[in-house]
């Protein structure tokens, strides 16, 4: 599985340079509130002054789903699990669940990802010149 | 409302000047009686105040473009409404186009197109979600794991609508499908079949918003603005513990039914926005006409569909009828609160609740609308 290319911009500058160190900075208020990296200002207390603070890496499951791409010939189509994980900082991220392709099987066959599974953020690169990008993997 | 479909080589702004017009003309008025305008666009775009000029209509009172995504069209109607009760208007044409379908090219591709990568955008397109369709796939997948709901119950809301469809002549799809037809088609994104997504329709629906005392000296039976309310959670691409579980609705039905003065038991027509099957499934949740997780086996109970105790989406819906985003469950709502759903009309129409939602269940909009005996 293959994340997409992405190229960084004013607003990610500092979230790109993370990744490509291998972290994931969640912004932190003077509170020690965590909030999402795009945000702007906390969302528990609205402070605008943010800092970058890495986040541990590890996560849980809230939700997936399964995107199907085109087929190409009789080959089936190829899958991507896709997922939602909370952070255990708090915040919630949305990313590929690389290698769980075969763990959720189609329907309801094959032994099933759960709500709550123990996940871990890595990161991943599209061929060329473009940005680390987050994905989950089964902790 | 203008042909709506497969329908090719018109702009949005076209669709939107002759939906309009039909609107206008239908009402029994004429342009010149128009002295407000509220237009909305989908992700085409296309359309703008310049509808003004398109129409040739001088001397508005009330002129605007609105986008609240999918909750649009019932936003429309209630700024409207607030402009006439005001005297700020008398005649408020509220107009939706869009024309995403291009011949020659699959209705996949008509929102598929992959943003600039670059920026959180890009990087959630990098991520795999593009499009509407990965979000609600896990808005619903969340549902399914604290409620139990299933693929299956999901099926009956496609089923029961497409059957509504065979009685609308607009309709897109209005062959008669099964449980079975539903499971076996093609996965989009998981858990979603392709019998559970939306169709994509070019077209245009405009709607006319008067007084009641002018309505009723007009060419059609008037349909009364009861009640109407808006709910934007504000939550998206955020930590959210309502995320697929609750919308905007839970708390916007029972206020816009409040102002209607009606219970939901008063309701006798429901047109929930269905850009998926799951959205009118977590719809009838909020709104209360079953407990919150219920709605699996609600659904599956036959519940659903003519005959059915319940009339939902009695044109077919986004699913089977068309796809005109907040402006399907609007103007099917009126034509069943005059009475003119030929083959598919409810028999008790006088109250008809109707639902807008956009974004990913982030915009939320209701209105109930009541029939000429409601005045």
């Amino acid at each position: 599985m293959n994340v997409g290319p992405v190229q960084r911009d004013e607003a990610t500058t500092e979230f790109f340079d993370g990744t490509a160190a291998g972290q994931f900075l969640l912004r932190q208020c003077a509170e020690g509130h965590f909030t999402e990296p795009a945000a702007t200002a906390c969302s528990s207390c609205g402070r605008t002054e943010l800092a970058f603070v890495p986040a541990a890496g590890g996560a849980t499951l809230v939700s997936w789903a399964v995107s199907y791409g085109r087929p190409a010939g009789d080959e089936p189509p190829p899958r991507t699990v896709l997922a939602i994980g909370e952070l255990d900082e708090g915040p919630w991220w949305w990313a590929q669940l690389d290698g769980a392709e075969q763990a959720e099987g189609p329907a309801d066959g094959g032994d099933r990802l759960r709500v709550g599974q123990r996940l871990r953020l890595e990161f991943r690169r599209a061929d060329g010149e473009y940005e680390a990008v987050p994905v989950f993997v089964l902790a | 409302m203008t042909e709506l479909g497969r329908v090719y080589g018109q702009t949005p702004a076209r669709f939107a000047a002759d939906a309009v017009r039909l609107a206008v003309a239908d009402a029994g008025l004429r342009l010149t009686d128009v002295d407000g305008l509220l237009t909305s666009s989908g992700m085409s775009g296309g359309i703008s105040i310049d509808l003004q000029r398109d129409l040739g209509l001088t001397d508005l009172q009330l002129l605007s473009h609105l986008q609240a995504y999918g909750s649009t069209a019932g936003a429309m109607v209630q700024f409207a409404s607030m402009a006439v009760q005001s005297g700020m208007a008398s005649v408020v044409a509220c107009v939706f186009a869009d024309s995403p379908l291009q011949p020659e090219r699959g209705a996949g591709a008509a929102y598929g197109t992959r943003r600039a990568p670059a920026g959180w955008w890009g990087l959630l397109g990098a991520s795999g979600i593009v499009g509407a369709n990965p979000m609600y796939a896990l808005a619903a997948r969340r549902h399914m794991e604290r409620y139990g709901t299933t693929s299956e119950q999901l099926g009956h809301i496609a089923v029961a609508q497409r059957a509504w469809a065979a009685g609308n002549p607009a309709a897109q799809l209005r062959d008669p499908i099964t449980l079975a037809d539903h499971q076996a088609s093609r996965w989009i994104v998981e858990p979603f079949h392709l019998l559970d997504c939306c169709l994509v329709s070019n077209g245009g629906i405009a709607v006319v918003v008067t007084s009641a005392e002018r309505a009723a000296a007009l060419a059609q039976p008037p349909v009364n603005v009861l009640g109407w309310a808006q709910r934007h959670p504000g939550h998206y691409l955020r930590r959210d513990p309502d995320f697929g579980l609750v919308t905007g609705a839970e708390s916007a039905g029972p206020a816009a039914l409040a102002m209607a003065g009606v219970s939901l038991a008063d309701v006798d027509v429901a047109e929930l926005y269905d850009c998926y099957t799951f959205t009118v499934l977590v719809s009838l949740e909020d709104y209360g006409f079953c407990a919150k997780g219920d709605g699996g086996p609600f659904v599956a109970s036959g519940v659903l569909g003519p005959g059915g105790k319940l009339a939902v989406n009695t044109g077919g819906g986004q699913l089977s009828g068309y796809y005109m985003w907040g402006m399907t469950p609007l103007s099917e709502a009126v034509i069943q609160a005059r009475g003119q759903g030929g083959d598919r009309q409810a028999d008790a129409h006088d109250i008809v609740l109707v639902s807008g939602n956009g974004g990913v269940l982030d915009h939320h909009s209701t209105l109930v609308l009541g029939s000429a005996a409601t005045a």
